[in-house]
């Protein structure tokens, strides 16, 4: 039950859809497509230190730099996951805590000990990311919360190695070769490039292939695992990156300031950074260097007030989320755009490009497409096919939802499936796409059996399929939902998306390219900026199955894709589905629309209360007693 | 010799447990109503417990029934005021939003607590005066027994509620399913700010009385808190049985590992046990799994 899902359609300003569209639009290697902004950052933090005249300014800026590089952590996360740490204090304090033992009491140098530091800090956050991020819901708050305790109470109480509650003094300054980063603002000099380093590298990675996945997961995520992405394993991944972070501001906090006490980590400096993400806009990257910024000033400007503090942090947390949940920040930049609206909204659509009459854009491509012969137009196949399923069994507690339930598709081949309500259709596919786990039986695509594998392991061993309900990315635009669904023909990861390397900029483009045919071929090729939620029902429905089409699967499993579209509509989608047969794709059709069934489907196979009651030709069928007796009952006129 | 301490530690484990329980059926009641995990709960029982001690000094002539009394009714307000204002507001926002909105009000409890009564720990006198009886080799104050009838009497009354009052079917005919509740005329909102004012109470009562054994400062209630939603999840989250279960082990262990490995880190100890069964069991001891749809 998540309240609120479907009337988000606009999109929060940190995912908005200008920032979707530009992803992976920039040739150049290596340089970040946010480089404007990063240079205008760049030229500050190197003016700053000319105008400002005192130390104690510049150690504000330091300290603004640290909070910074966790907070961008912490909004990766965010972003990807759609889930907070409120423990990232204790990653900050192990990285400060593991490099000053091992540098002051072991005499370890710098580089050893910054790597010890950083694996523990990622060890831990792998460990206990492997539990916490399975689950649904805000346990990861929690466990968080609770491993910020535990941290606590272990620096406080191994007093002979941390030094217990009284600190840790004398850890050694940085130097880099020969300069020794003893002064305040030789550390800004040291820091602030790191930031925009990691700032810019976490931008390259949000705009990549990866980071489209990771937006994806945090929408939706069991879709996008059947879109071939390893959820699971993405948000370890960038839940460890996110400690990473956590980590190196701990290491240069420790080395910076030379003493360190537990107090410093404790869960209060969580909840600090959690607000700093928040008035920034909960996963906007930019937004979380701003929030850092505010957030730091603000106590050292009521220093009077010291006993406010906690009330303020409460009271602003509280505020912001409830009235510019989207980020203070973000709603103050974006106040200017309020009074004069611009003459180029992009909500605003141009009339030339209103959504298509329906049905036109299937015309346009009708010479080779199959028009209405199913049987004949298609080729066939006789080799062996391309899945089966074989005496698939599921219970859900007392209630028998499928059992042992066969059923062959060959490549070139529809197969409709079609039953009552409740008669186990829904569930087969989700067995088929592995969101389900069968009590018994087995599926095979061609050859290998699925037996075991997860739904993106599923996916990528040539399994598309589309949802009851269609399931879009409102939060992206027309292009990146199709770029998803092209996710398993790409290959760039976490490294080659956060350097933007030659390779995986080629491969974007490659991508792009394709998305943009698929989507010319499905109609809906003046629509790749659109953000989703303008398009209508049926070109959400067609949006849902190029996107299927797009990782190039050998069996597509559509379910009810004529569900709510008038008979214009659900022709136009029976005119693509052909298309799809004629490229040689196996289907299996669950759909109540007898006209669409009748129409597509080679061969239908009849489920009632979990059993398969019936199989043959779309005319076999229609004069099969027991499939007549399912659906209109069997109480014929005069017998009791 | 080591098993002489056994009923002591027991009866202590038993004693927090139940404090654990109160409080994790406060997670509980709104799990159950709104899906949501209240961060503020382990404010809740701060907030009672120094309502009490300031209803105490300010009118020492008042029965402790009424200052019992008093403080749960205060603070089952501000648990509504938490729902009825920010909460309903953003009732549309994702559950992310919700739950941090719940973070943000617990600080500001927090902090409005110790401007209001300072940093310093206080104290609540024992009920029954503090002479221990004995009772098998243990030590028994007379406000552990209390604690333990009192618990009992809240349970016997949630269940009477849940089980026999229309009100209570409703609640729990709102938490099953709240577009049919809402269908057959059942206010969910309503019952909502009802499940937000009993947490707020229970978390007092458990606040008031747990505060005679260990006093009570404005930074007690997260640590309280935390062990109540560890024993939640211990007992399987959501569960009303899971968790006084849960919270009764939770202490019971907690006790143990005190008196037998390390007091030192007897606060760490339900933290570990906490991701231990995230780890291990996520659907907790007596909990089922949950079936997620698209």
């Amino acid at each position: 039950m998540k309240p609120g899902r479907t009337l988000s359609a606009a999109p929060p300003p940190g995912l908005s859809n200008e920032d979707g569209s530009r992803r992976g639009s920039v040739g150049t290697p290596f340089l970040p497509s946010d480089w404007r902004m990063l240079g205008a950052l760049t030229a500050l933090v190197l003016a700053l230190p000319l105008i400002i005249r005192t130390d104690y300014t510049i150690l504000l800026l330091n300290i603004i730099g640290l909070n910074s590089l966790v907070v961008l952590g912490l909004n990766l996360m965010i972003r990807a996951t759609g889930q907070v740490s409120l423990g990232h204090a204790a990653f900050y304090g192990l990285g400060a805590y593991v490099s000053a033992v091992v540098g002051v009491t072991f005499q370890w140098p710098i580089l050893p000990s910054l790597l010890l530091a950083l694996a523990v800090v990622t060890l831990m956050g792998f460990l206990l990311s492997l539990p916490t991020l399975r689950l649904e819901g805000h346990y990861l708050v929690m466990a968080t919360l609770g491993f910020n305790i535990i941290v606590t109470i272990v620096f406080n109480q191994m007093e002979d190695i941390t030094g217990g509650p009284s600190g840790f003094p004398g850890i050694p300054k940085l130097s880099l070769g020969p300069w020794r980063i003893a002064s305040d603002r030789d550390f800004y000099f040291f820091l602030w490039p790191l930031v925009i380093l990691l700032l810019a590298l976490s931008l390259n990675l949000m705009n990549s292939r990866t980071g489209r996945a990771l937006e994806a997961i945090h929408e939706r995520e069991l879709t996008t695992r059947t879109l071939g992405i390893p959820t699971k394993r993405y948000k370890v991944a960038v839940f460890t990156l996110s400690t990473l972070y956590a980590g190196i501001g701990g290491f240069c906090y420790a080395h910076y300031v030379t003493f360190i006490s537990p107090k410093t980590f404790d869960i209060f400096y969580s909840v600090q950074l959690v607000t700093m993400a928040v008035v920034g806009g909960m996963g906007n990257l930019w937004g979380g260097l701003a929030g850092a910024a505010l957030l730091t000033c603000l106590p050292e400007l009521l220093q009077k007030f010291e006993d406010f503090y906690v009330l303020l942090y409460g009271l602003m947390l509280m505020g912001v989320l409830v009235f510019f949940p989207q980020g203070l920040l973000p709603f103050l930049t974006s106040l200017p755009g309020r009074w004069k609206k611009s003459p180029r909204d992009p909500w605003e659509v141009p009339s030339s490009s209103r959504p298509a009459e329906v049905g036109a854009p299937g015309e346009r491509n009708s010479p080779e497409g199959p028009d209405e012969d199913p049987g004949s137009a298609a080729p066939v196949h006789q080799g062996p096919p391309a899945m089966s399923v074989r005496d698939l069994s599921v219970h859900f507690g007392g209630l028998q939802a499928l059992y042992r339930v066969s059923l062959e598709v060959h490549p070139g081949r529809i197969v409709g499936l079609i039953g009552p309500n409740g008669a186990g259709k829904t569930t087969l596919l989700n067995v088929v796409s592995g969101l389900l786990k069968p009590d018994s039986g087995e599926v095979f695509l061609k050859e290998r059996s699925l037996r075991g594998l997860g739904p993106h392991e599923i996916a990528a061993a040539g399994l598309g399929r589309t949802f009851q309900s269609v399931q879009v990315y409102h939060r992206m635009n027309v292009l990146d939902n199709v770029l998803l669904g092209l996710h398993l023909r790409g290959r760039s990861g976490f490294w080659a998306g956060c350097w933007r390397t030659p390779g995986a900029g080629r491969e974007e483009r490659r991508l792009k390219e394709e998305a943009l045919g698929l989507l010319e071929s499905f109609g809906l090729g003046s629509r790749e900026h659109w953000p989703v939620g303008r398009l209508s029902l049926l070109e959400q429905k067609l949006l849902e199955l190029a996107r299927a089409r797009a990782s190039d699967p050998s069996v597509l499993l559509l379910d009810e894709p004529a569900g709510g579209l008038n008979p214009r509509e659900s022709q136009c989608l029976v005119e693509r589905i052909s298309e799809l047969r004629s490229q040689g794709l196996a289907m299996v059709l669950v759909e109540h629309d007898m006209n669409v069934v009748m129409g597509l489907a080679d061969r239908v196979v009849v489920l009632q209360h979990g059993t398969r009651i019936a199989e043959g030709t779309p005319r076999e069928v229609q004069q099969d007693p027991r499939v007549i007796a399912a659906y209109l009952g069997n109480r014929k006129p005069g017998v009791r | 010799m080591w098993w002489n301490l056994f009923p002591q530690f027991f009866v202590s484990g038993i004693t927090s447990g139940s404090l654990y329980a109160l409080i994790a059926l406060g997670y509980c009641l709104i799990q159950n109503a709104t899906g949501l995990v209240n961060f503020a709960q382990g404010e809740f029982v701060m907030l009672g417990a120094m309502t009490a001690i300031a209803l105490r000094q300010a009118v020492p002539s008042l029965p402790l029934p009424v200052v019992f009394a008093l403080s749960m009714v205060l603070v089952a307000l501000v648990g509504i005021l938490l729902e009825r204002g920010p909460l309903r507001r953003s009732r549309n926002r994702d559950i992310l939003t919700l739950v941090m909105i719940t973070v943000g009000a617990s600080i500001s409890l927090r902090g409005a607590t110790m401007l209001l009564w300072g940093k310093n720990a206080h104290a609540f006198p024992p009920l029954g005066g503090s002479t221990p009886m004995l009772f098998w080799k243990a030590a028994v104050v007379p406000q552990t027994l209390w604690i333990l009838f009192l618990s009992v009497v809240v349970l016997v009354l949630l269940y009477g509620f849940y089980h026999h009052t229309l009100l209570g079917k409703a609640m729990r005919g709102a938490a099953d399913n709240p577009v049919g509740a809402t269908l057959i005329g059942i206010s969910v909102g309503r019952l909502v700010a009802l499940a937000f004012g009993m947490s707020g109470a229970l978390g007092a009562l458990a606040g008031i009385l747990i505060t005679p054994l260990t006093t009570m400062s404005y930074d007690t209630g997260l640590m309280l808190g935390l062990k109540g939603f560890a024993g939640a999840i211990l007992g399987g989250y959501g569960s009303v049985p899971g968790a006084v279960a849960g919270g009764l082990l939770l202490g019971i262990l907690e006790s143990f590992g005190a008196g037998f490995i390390s007091s030192a880190y007897k606060d760490a100890l339900a933290f570990l046990i906490l991701l231990g069964i995230l780890f291990l069991r996520p659907a907790g001891l007596f909990g089922s799994k949950t079936v997620r749809r698209l």
